[in-house]
């Protein structure tokens, strides 16, 4: 999986910085002493692939201190002088290197999605003499859900070569300096890729001389990184043009970051980008995250070949924990063989393997991601949260753990386990803020109670009613106790949450349904105007002579010169405005639900 | 100008329901020497009537020199600056204001403009340091720092500044604040009062009032006398001359609330209180309180509501209404009530009729 676009990192600390390892090293730093400027040479790669003939045994690995500790020098230094002697030579140890699927069986992305990629390279393939219009497929999906091992993969089915945008090394200041002081100017990413696209658009590929007149694809794996509109014009323009006259096959692969980050703004360019490309001719796939039992088969397959022994539940450990990501699953798995007190993790697993029930349950808590020492964070988007809360989804027959429960519940308060995390937990994967999660539900929550239950609706009206008490109750008190508030907000949106989960016993038959937005924001923005408003108009109606209470204007004054057809003396159109500007209200709150329902959730 | 308002009595000397109580305000404006004082009376019994009046007799005619202004508060509140806009209205001798309306900062609202008062006293032509009067309208609204604040500064800043504090129920204001305060209690006027008080306008204005005409409206207007004031000009925009059957109209929210309470005997279901939620929502945007909604909501679901159940929605409302005041959203315990009250109509219902 590891596209080769990696060093061989050898795996010492923990997975925190395994991570960061990886990603610092994302750009692969060339075997060259010469600080690069701008040399975006396309380069058919081949090297990572005969990685996999060299397979080191176990127990080097766990013992050999000495080459970690020369690696760690090396390592250093490869960052300190962009010296970096280890290279495509050295053999991996990475197994995310060395297991990288090779041919279309190995892959572990689905079979109808390959064959769904196979096909549009076919056709590009076939009619690329022809000058097929549009040759770009943009490839978008979460991170290690294997979009450029199926690219790879099928280069080599195709046998093909690939013909990379090769990220250019990032300049580092101290290297900065030295080139000015030289007279070389600063080039950024976005300089770069811009002369590589005129390159490819004037000589096409010509340039990986290796590939004769054998097929070519063009894969763009590294987008510059955009900030502000002028790049992002820059980078449009210039994706545009490469859109309109590339003659090969190229792939252009997006990650997707999830509906949680894209509130951030240059996300957003990303975004508009895809769509763009779109518009612009291009054919997008989009890869979902890989599914457990795909994950679970390929962890088998490399631990089989280890000859590591590993129980079928810990795969699916590993496999649920990195929430669909390959790459993440594999270098898991092999960080939970590279523990040196590996007995103990695994005695904690299997302590009790004769009562099989409670192994399952120790797992199902293990899963929960606290004990794991790897697993994804995974963050789930708002509305997601929401969607579970309010679908409240649940186990069909009665669990044995309610016999042993210690407390015995009258009938009516008894309810069937959840399917899903506690809730406190999922609130905070979904980092919902009490207040905005309480008026959530309390807009949404009576569209999924069945139209029978009243009572239910009166027990989830009330448990909002707490909620919304307890959200009060310590708010706008200045000089404020944060951490007070803090269990006060959380107890509120545990009191919200749990409330709707135990009062919506009668679920209303499941079908697609729409989170609105709360109408009641609206309602309080549009009351203050029109209180303000009102309040002004009686100052000049009576010439300010004393003030009177907004409330007295509003249920007796305003109704009377509403009869009367009393006109304010300045502002004319005042009283007759009154009753319009609320319809205008609504009309803008119909249109906000309107576009708010696009949010729309599955029944999942 | 409406009636209400051309008819208030601008002195003690021609208040015509109130007349024991402004004689006494009047004795106690001559004593220099005024305490705070504290006006509370249902709406519509003519408090602020009276404190205009008193003003005047106090400070002469130059009290009614009043100018409306929007100001604007710079408070310091340890950590932050906040910006507390709030409207005035003041002549050279009293301010007054609505600090409720300051929302949860009229603690510093309160602290700051008293400071201010007592910072420029004026000087009367003696010489001698005169003093200002604070008129705070709701103070029942105020939150219940903003109260302890107002009883440290009032007994600060006592010598320079007096307050004339006004709310409907005083049962919503501190003990302490009530014990430094002369209570001065404003009763509803009666029908008979009222009725003296249309008669009173209706010659002013040379109108023939049929003679049960104004009791109805007294009726009507359920013993306020800014009601039934406006209820009779009303009526005389609708019909002229009088007929002492006329029909007096109910306020529209009033009607919409009526509304509200048939849609919710007629069905009981989520998807019904969903709707009247929109409904709530729409009375909410026009500025009517959660309170009064919630107030006339039971008066007309007990209307139509079998005896036996009167007492429990009665409970349900004054827990919700109680709620509403600790709450923040008040639609969220306005519902909960329809929606208690619907389960527990609905469960009426089909005990009794199966």
């Amino acid at each position: 999986m590891g596209m080769g676009k990696r060093n061989t990192i050898y795996l010492v600390s923990s997975s925190d910085d395994e991570e960061k390892a990886e990603f610092s090293l994302k750009s692969q730093p060339k075997a060259s002493s010469l600080p690069r400027i701008s040399n975006p040479k396309k380069r058919a790669k081949k090297a990572p692939l005969s990685n996999s003939c060299s397979r080191p045994r176990r127990q080097s690995e766990f013992n050999d201190f000495a080459e970690i500790k020369r690696f760690c020098q090396e390592f250093d230094e490869g960052i300190r002088g962009f010296k970096v002697s280890t290279g495509h030579g050295m053999s991996t140890n990475l197994w995310v290197d060395k297991y990288k699927p090779n041919c279309l069986e190995e892959l572990a992305v689905h079979k109808k999605k390959v064959e769904e990629v196979k096909a549009l390279l076919e056709e590009r393939f076939i009619t690329s003499e022809q000058r097929f219009n549009n040759n770009v497929i943009l490839f978008s999906g979460p991170t290690g859900v294997g979009k450029s091992a199926t690219i790879y993969a099928l280069a080599s089915h195709f046998k093909a070569t690939i013909c990379e945008w090769n990220t250019p090394t990032p300049t580092i200041w101290q290297e900065h300096l030295h080139n000015s002081s030289s007279g070389l100017r600063y080039t950024s990413k976005l300089d770069e890729f811009e002369t590589f696209v005129d390159k490819i658009r004037k000589y096409g590929c010509i340039s990986s001389s290796a590939s004769g007149g054998s097929r070519v694809i063009l894969l763009i794996d590294d987008l510059p990184i955009i900030n502000g509109k002028v790049a992002y014009g820059r980078l449009r323009r210039c994706l545009h043009l490469l859109v309109q006259s590339v003659t090969v096959p190229t792939v252009i692969l997006f990650n997707d970051y999830g509906n949680t980050e894209a509130t951030e703004y240059s996300m957003r360019y990303w975004e508009e980008l895809q769509l763009f490309l779109q518009e612009s001719g291009a054919c997008k796939v989009a890869f979902n995250p890989i599914t457990t039992n795909s994950l679970k088969k390929t962890l088998l397959r490399i631990s089989r070949e280890e000859q590591c022994e590993v129980s079928a539940e810990e795969l699916e450990l590993i496999a649920k924990a990195s929430g669909g990501d390959i790459r993440h699953a594999i270098t898991s798995l092999q960080y939970y063989f590279l523990r040196p007190n590996e007995a103990s993790f695994l005695s904690f697993t299997n302590s009790t393997p004769p009562r099989l029930n409670q192994s399952q349950d120790e797992i199902t808590h293990l899963s929960n991601g606290h004990l794991l020492p790897f697993g994804r964070d995974d963050t789930l988007s708002l509305f997601h949260a929401l969607g579970k809360f309010l679908h409240n989804k649940r186990d069909s027959e009665k669990s044995m753990a309610s016999d042993s429960d210690p407390f015995i519940l009258k009938e009516n308060f008894r309810r069937l386990p959840l399917k899903m995390d506690a809730p406190e937990l999922i609130l905070r994967q979904a980092y919902g803020q009490s207040r905005p999660v309480a008026d959530f539900l309390h807009e949404n929550v009576l569209d999924f109670i069945s139209e029978e239950a009243m009572d239910d609706a009166w027990i989830v009206a009330s448990y909002l009613s707490d909620a919304d008490f307890l959200l009060a109750s310590l708010s706008g008190k200045l000089s404020r106790n944060y951490e007070a508030e803090n269990v006060v907000q959380s107890a509120a949106a545990s009191v919200a949450v749990r409330g709707v989960l135990f009062g919506n016993s009668h679920l209303a038959p499941s079908r697609w349904h729409s989170i609105r937005r709360p109408k009641l924001w609206q309602v309080e923005q549009s009351l203050w105007h029109n209180k303000s408003r009102m309040v002004s108009q009686r100052h000049e109606a009576y010439c300010g002579m004393n003030l009177v209470d907004p409330s007295v204007i509003a249920t007796e004054f305003q109704p009377t010169m509403k009869w009367i057809g009393y006109r304010a003396p300045v502002d004319h159109n005042g009283e007759k405005a009154s009753p319009d500007c609320m319809d205008l209200d609504e009309n803008v709150l119909a249109n906000e639900n309107c576009i708010t329902s696009e949010d729309e959730i599955e029944d999942w | 100008m409406l009636w209400v308002d051309k008819y208030r009595p601008k002195t003690l000397d021609r208040v015509i329901v109130h007349e024991e109580v402004a004689q006494n305000l009047k004795k106690l404006a001559a004593e220099q020497d005024c305490p705070h004082l504290l006006f509370h009376g249902p709406s519509g019994s003519g408090k602020k009537t009276l404190i205009m009046a008193l003003l005047r007799e106090m400070f002469g005619p130059s009290a009614d020199k009043v100018k409306v202004e929007n100001q604007t508060w710079k408070v310091d509140a340890g950590t932050r600056n906040i910006d507390v806009e709030l409207t005035t209205l003041a002549s050279s001798h009293h301010v007054e204001m609505n600090p409720a309306d300051a929302g949860f900062q009229d603690r510093y609202v309160v602290q700051e403009v008293i400071k201010e008062m007592a910072k420029n006293r004026p000087i009367d032509t003696k010489g001698k340091k005169g003093f200002k009067v604070l008129v705070l309208n709701e103070v029942d609204k105020l939150s219940r720092e903003a109260q302890h604040s107002l009883r440290r500064t009032m007994e600060k800043y006592s010598a320079s500044c007096h307050l004339i504090l006004c709310c409907n129920s005083s049962s919503k204001v501190t003990e302490a604040v009530r014990s430094r305060c002369l209570n001065v209690r404003i009763s509803a006027p009666t029908d008979n009062e009222i009725v003296k008080v249309l008669e009173f306008i209706g010659k002013k204005e040379g109108l023939n009032l049929p003679a049960g005409f104004a009791l109805r409206l007294a009726e009507k207007s359920n013993r306020s006398l800014r009601r039934a004031i406006l209820l009779f000009e009303t009526c005389r925009v609708q019909q002229y001359p009088f007929s002492s059957n006329q029909a007096i109209p109910a306020m529209d929210w009033e009607e919409y609330v009526m509304e509200i309470a048939s849609d919710i005997m007629k069905e009981q279901s989520p998807k019904r209180l969903f709707q009247v939620r929109g409904k709530l929502y729409e009375l909410l945007t026009n500025c009517i309180p959660a309170e009064i909604i919630l107030k006339r909501l039971l008066y007309e679901l007990l209307k139509k509501l079998d005896s036996e159940l009167k007492h429990e929605v009665s409970y349900w409302a004054a827990y919700y209404e109680h709620r509403m005041r600790l709450g923040q959203k008040s639609i969220f315990h306005l519902e909960a009530f329809v929606a208690k009250f619907m389960s527990i109509y609905k469960g009426f219902l089909i005990a009794t009729f199966g």
